[in-house]
């Protein structure tokens, strides 16, 4: 908390990012991997975290602990106000209209699941249509074919161009009389591409049609108003936003998840218990079965106030700086090739260098303290679109710099020099 | 008696090398070698010979000659990985299905030596897991689970 009160105070809003005193926030960084300085080009798998993440960790297990919402003592007091701050921080974040509208979850994937299981078995019924994208994450993919085998929905896809961009006339032309939902990436953790969600939320709605976007890249890469983009619902992760791993955000509009059953039974989201019948609390409650993460949500709030101070749109230009720079050195050398050309993409850059096997061009990166991601990235139908069994991934965070850059590119000559 | 003199060949060959970038190069090499030598049949690559879980493809063959003893045959589609199978499935041919359950952690360990990270050491266990299978589910070695936690 006090480290984000320091990081408001040093750097103005609208100034350019001070990249060096950001890389000092994040203690990790320091460590070195095989006696090499770490070059951590991974943050699209799950970004770093900032020392006001720690520190808010931290104090809040050291002096404000409790379980929440249950305890008639102060601690406990403590800890449902700092809960419950989180979750205003994260609904100013976002720019949603009521702190109502944030559910807490373990991560995005199980925001999406809550969604095809509350409101998908609730409002869709055999036959009725979910539209979905090629270059969709597993997480937003496999929940709505678990609802398909449940209750019968169609699954229709739209397809991407060959620079990673989506089919927005494809999209258009795949409304029908039985479409329900549109379920769609704001940003692609593969090619990088961020889809024009505003539009694609006003197209859904003139036929009636909510959607549900996966953020988990988009609130990191793009930022995300709810208000001004009109999604339905929005989910993401706080371990990708700089935040620990174990808290997700589900966005809802209120009036929806109004609607909507519980998705899990237990403590904390019920009214009255009796073997006979229970009643429900209201949302958000009402989707928060259990003891929720209460430190992680404390934490993911300590990581939207540091990117806040940090100022979103100046992370986004440094990284569109670093994206320019990876992308050109990375084509100058010899046999790269890069998956995703979008216009104004986020800072993840897909590859393959010739005809090496990305694992072992991420293995030889990995001995020079260079992390990439290598595989199919839990995006299988997109691999196969794009003709490949999968690639390696360099992808950036408000804390690389060109040195980071450098470290990538003199790690792909080592690799094509042992393994070509 | 197992003969492991092949896996001796190999372990001492790994603590020759004192450099972990040394032998880290040492594995590109022998999978580099295991391609160029004797390569992996085309008709071998196919799904039931598939290793699942791997994040680069890794097929593994098991021929059981008339004394039951199995003679491995791997490879992967990554060279660093066509390293560790073919030293894998190299060291640990010419036992039978019995012999097989006694190889051990500390087997696989030896053939590490720092050069591998986590990820990779939990691959060549999944390997030995893998072979272990393979040498179970033949006939020819009675007994066999009797020593089915080595790992």
């Amino acid at each position: 908390m006090t480290m984000a009160k320091v990081a408001t105070d040093r750097i103005d809003q609208t100034a350019a990012l001070d990249v060096a005193a950001a890389r000092a926030d994040f203690p990790i960084l320091k460590e070195t991997v095989y006696g090499r300085p770490l070059v951590y080009l991974d943050s699209a798998a799950s970004a770093q975290k900032p020392r006001a993440v720690l520190d808010a960790v931290q104090e809040a297990y050291e002096k404000r602990y409790s379980n929440v919402h249950r305890g008639a003592h102060r601690l406990s007091q403590l800890a449902t106000d700092a809960f419950e701050e989180a979750r205003e921080t994260v609904a100013r974040f976002i720019n949603a209209r009521s702190a109502d509208e944030i559910i807490f979850t373990r991560n995005a994937t199980e925001a999406i699941n809550l969604v095809a299981a509350s409101y998908g078995r609730t409002f869709l019924a055999a036959g009725d249509e979910i539209v979905l994208t090629e270059m969709e994450h597993h997480a937003n993919i496999v929940p709505w074919q678990l609802l398909r085998d449940q209750i019968g929905v169609v699954l229709r896809i739209v397809p991407i161009d060959d620079d990673g961009v989506l089919r927005l006339d494809s999209l258009a032309a795949l409304f029908g009389p039985r479409t329900r939902l549109v379920a769609v990436t704001h940003c692609s953790n593969v090619l990088g591409t961020v889809n024009p969600v505003q539009e694609i939320v006003r197209l859904a709605h003139d036929h009636g049609v909510p959607v549900v976007v996966d953020g988990s890249q988009g609130i990191v890469h793009a930022g995300a108003d709810m208000q001004a983009m009109d999604a339905d619902f929005y989910a993401f992760t706080g371990h990708k936003l700089y935040g620990p791993s174990g808290i997700g955000v589900l966005y809802g509009k209120q009036d929806l998840l109004e609607r909507m059953p519980p998705y899990q039974g237990g403590g904390e989201m019920i009214d009255h218990v009796s073997f006979a019948k229970t009643t429900f609390k209201t949302p958000p409650h009402r989707f928060e079965a259990g003891t929720p993460p209460i430190v992680q949500a404390i934490g993911l709030a300590a990581a939207v106030r540091y990117v806040s101070a940090l100022g979103m749109d100046a992370i986004r230009a440094h990284e569109q700086a670093l994206l320019a720079e990876a992308t050109a050195a990375l084509e100058q050398v010899g046999g790269v090739r890069i998956f995703g050309r979008a216009p104004g993409k986020a800072a993840i850059i897909s590859f393959l260098v010739g005809s090496l096997h990305p694992y072992d061009v991420a293995a030889v990166l990995d001995r020079d303290g260079v992390a990439v991601r290598v595989g199919q990235h839990c995006a299988e139908p997109l691999m196969a679109r794009l003709g490949v069994d999968g690639t390696a991934r360099a992808s950036f965070a408000l804390y690389n710099d060109g040195t980071d850059v450098e470290a990538l590119v003199k790690a792909i000559h080592k690799a094509k020099r042992l393994l070509g | 008696m197992t003969d492991l003199s092949r896996y001796e060949e190999f372990a001492e060959a790994l603590e020759m090398i004192d450099d972990e970038e040394m032998r880290f190069e040492y594995i590109i090499d022998l999978g580099r070698q295991y391609e160029r030598d004797d390569p992996f049949p085309q008709e071998w690559k196919i799904e039931t010979n598939l290793m699942h879980g791997c994040m680069s493809k890794v097929w593994i063959v098991d021929d059981v000659d008339d004394d039951g003893r199995h003679h491995f045959r791997g490879h992967s589609d990554a060279i660093i990985v066509n390293g560790l199978v073919g030293m894998m499935t190299e060291a640990f041919s010419g036992l039978t299905g019995a012999e097989l359950q006694t190889i051990t952690v500390d087997h696989v360990r030896r053939l590490n030596l720092g050069a591998l990270t986590t990820q990779r050491q939990v691959g060549m266990m999944a390997m030995l897991k893998h072979l272990q299978k393979l040498g179970r589910g033949n006939g020819a070695m009675a007994g066999a689970e009797n020593h089915d936690d080595h790992s």
